[in-house]
């Protein structure tokens, strides 16, 4: 069932969730954002609150409060949503975000591939700064934000918030050594919160309604509600918001999803689970909940589909740590052994996934540690290998020992 | 009559700043007007910043958007992952290959078109999509595509 409130067709006022939050201390804000147990909209789950706190507890005169519009996760397309209906709601957001943690700086890191989108922001900025609700000492409080649209360039990486930072440090998108994390060492290596737009966008909502409004929404600690791209083989492909904790098979009765194989949650990065799982729910704890869900139906070949995934790593890849720059490229081989009928059973590939298992141990950020996983998913659930062995160097069942 | 590299530069910096964390954007500025980030404009930034230019050079070889080889004045990047793959994806690119006569990352010899395939560009939903100087363009076939490309400038 759908739960519409980032996407409600009656919103509050622009600006109301700002408005409010400047009559409370920036200690207050955090508290409320922390209390309502919100993680991270843009699929790895950090707690919003905590990061705040932290980087509000970070001393210093100047920080930032960065938006990450670089959703280049396959099949994710719930920012672009956002970004064209809701900058406003964002904006005030960041606001709120900056009062929080004692910022004045908004940077909106808009990937390259939605340059069609800047008109629909810098709207939106000028609408709130028309209200007064953006600019110099907003509503007569002290507290002084403005935002700036920075451009990506092509990078999937760069969603990684210190590949982020260091892309808007004018380097390549090279992910750093972590700690020190952004909070305490950002951009320009002042304090920095980097949050989804998904995060922002809720954050008004929150400090209008509470923190409890927000966490019954959901299930358990997984809390408010969670947009969802979905794409493949649907009715109805499109975003759908719904309580986070829902069983997938929600979902995909809403988009109209016939005659399923499989269903990738979480992008090419995330888990892909057979017909007979859908009933496990988008949360945290099971079926980690980016912003994608592709649906595979039963004429879809899914070592092909991996095939995709693969090629889209191995370009996406920075190169700057060897287990991704390699292992990505190792794992493409395996695939075009097995679609050229090569490789005949499982355990010919044992070095393969024990590789793929040293990518999620050994690689420096999220790429590499996740890269593996479409790979690990699909050849287990989805693939059926020939069986007839002729290597003469396995076990299986048709090797010639 | 296309500017000047230098000039281009020259100008972003005055409305961005010439520190280092304004490089993004002036390339982007640079790869927009001239389809390319030519190394008279890998010199400019570098002086401009004072940073060297084999870094700068460095930068605009991470990104894909950014090259530094002529390109067409116009520049297709068809989507090129997985649902557009499934709706039907291929067969426009064979047929902008055909009418075009010009492989992914070629361009044709007038610098008219350059086609390029692209990872994910978030229009999933509206598949097979392809941006066209940054404008999206969804629900593709091939006749469609071909259409499109031809009535560019």
């Amino acid at each position: 069932m759908e739960k519409k409130v980032l996407l409600a067709e009656n919103q509050p006022e622009f600006g109301a969730g700002l408005e409010k939050a400047l009559e409370m201390t920036p200690a207050d804000v955090v508290y409320e954002i922390r209390d309502s147990g919100m993680k991270g909209r843009g699929g790895a789950g950090f707690p919003t609150g905590v990061k705040w706190n932290l980087a509000g507890a970070s001393s210093s005169d100047v920080k930032y409060v960065i938006c990450n519009a670089d959703e280049g996760e396959p099949g994710t397309f719930k920012d672009r949503l956002l970004l064209e209906k809701y900058s406003e709601r964002l904006i005030e957001g960041m606001a709120i975000g900056g009062y929080a943690i004692g910022g004045s700086h908004g940077i909106i890191y808009l990937r390259a591939e939605y340059p069609y989108l800047i008109p629909a922001i810098e709207k939106a900025r000028k609408n709130l700064m028309n209200k007064g609700l953006l600019g110099e000492n907003i509503k007569g409080s002290g507290f002084s934000f403005d935002v700036e649209i920075r451009p990506g360039a092509g990078a999937y990486v760069c969603g990684e918030e210190t590949s982020l930072i260091e892309s808007l440090e004018g380097k390549r998108g090279e992910p750093r050594n972590k700690p020190p994390y952004p909070v305490n060492s950002g951009y320009l290596a002042k304090p920095t919160i980097v949050n989804n737009v998904e995060t922002f966008c809720a954050v008004p909502h929150i400090i209008l309604n509470g923190s409890g409004w927000y966490s019954d929404l959901g299930a358990g600690d997984c809390t408010g509600t969670k947009l969802f791209s979905i794409s493949g083989d649907v009715e109805k492909p499109g975003v759908y918001e719904i309580p986070m904790g829902a069983p997938l098979k929600d979902l995909l009765e809403l988009a109209g999803a016939k005659d399923v194989q499989a269903v990738q949650v979480g992008g090419a990065s995330g888990s892909t689970i057979p017909a007979s799982e859908i009933h496990r729910a988008l949360s945290f704890k099971d079926l980690p909940p980016g912003g994608s869900v592709i649906v595979f139906n039963n004429s879809v070949d899914m070592i092909e589909v991996l095939a995709n995934f693969m090629e889209f790593f191995v370009h996406e890849s920075c190169g700057q740590c060897t287990p991704c720059r390699e292992g990505n490229l190792r794992l493409m081989d395996a695939i075009h052994l097995i679609i050229n009928g090569d490789i005949c059973c499982v355990e010919s590939l044992t070095p393969f996934f024990e590789l793929a298992e040293t990518m999620k141990l050994s690689s420096k950020c999220g790429l590499g540690q996740t890269s593996a996983n479409c790979f690990i998913d699909i050849i287990n659930n989805f693939v059926e290998l020939s069986g007839e062995c002729e290597c003469g160097e396995c076990n299986c069942e048709g090797g010639d020992e | 009559m296309a500017r000047n590299p230098q000039e281009i530069v020259a100008d972003s910096i005055s409305e961005f700043g010439n520190g280092r964390e304004r490089i993004m954007q002036i390339l982007t500025r640079v790869n927009n007007e001239l389809s390319y980030v030519p190394s008279e404009a890998i010199e400019a930034i570098a002086d401009a910043t004072g940073v060297s230019a084999a870094e700068v050079y460095s930068v605009v070889t991470f990104y894909s958007f950014f090259s530094t080889e002529p390109r067409g004045r116009n520049i297709v990047r068809l989507c090129s992952t997985i649902s557009c793959a499934m709706a039907g994806q291929g067969e426009v690119l064979d047929a902008l290959i055909e009418e075009f006569g010009i492989e992914p990352f070629e361009t044709t010899e007038d610098y008219r078109l350059t086609i390029e395939t692209t990872p994910c560009i978030g229009l999933c939903d509206q598949a097979p999509a392809m941006l066209v100087n940054g404008e999206p363009h969804v629900k593709l076939t091939p006749e469609k595509a071909c259409e499109i490309v031809r009535g560019l400038e």
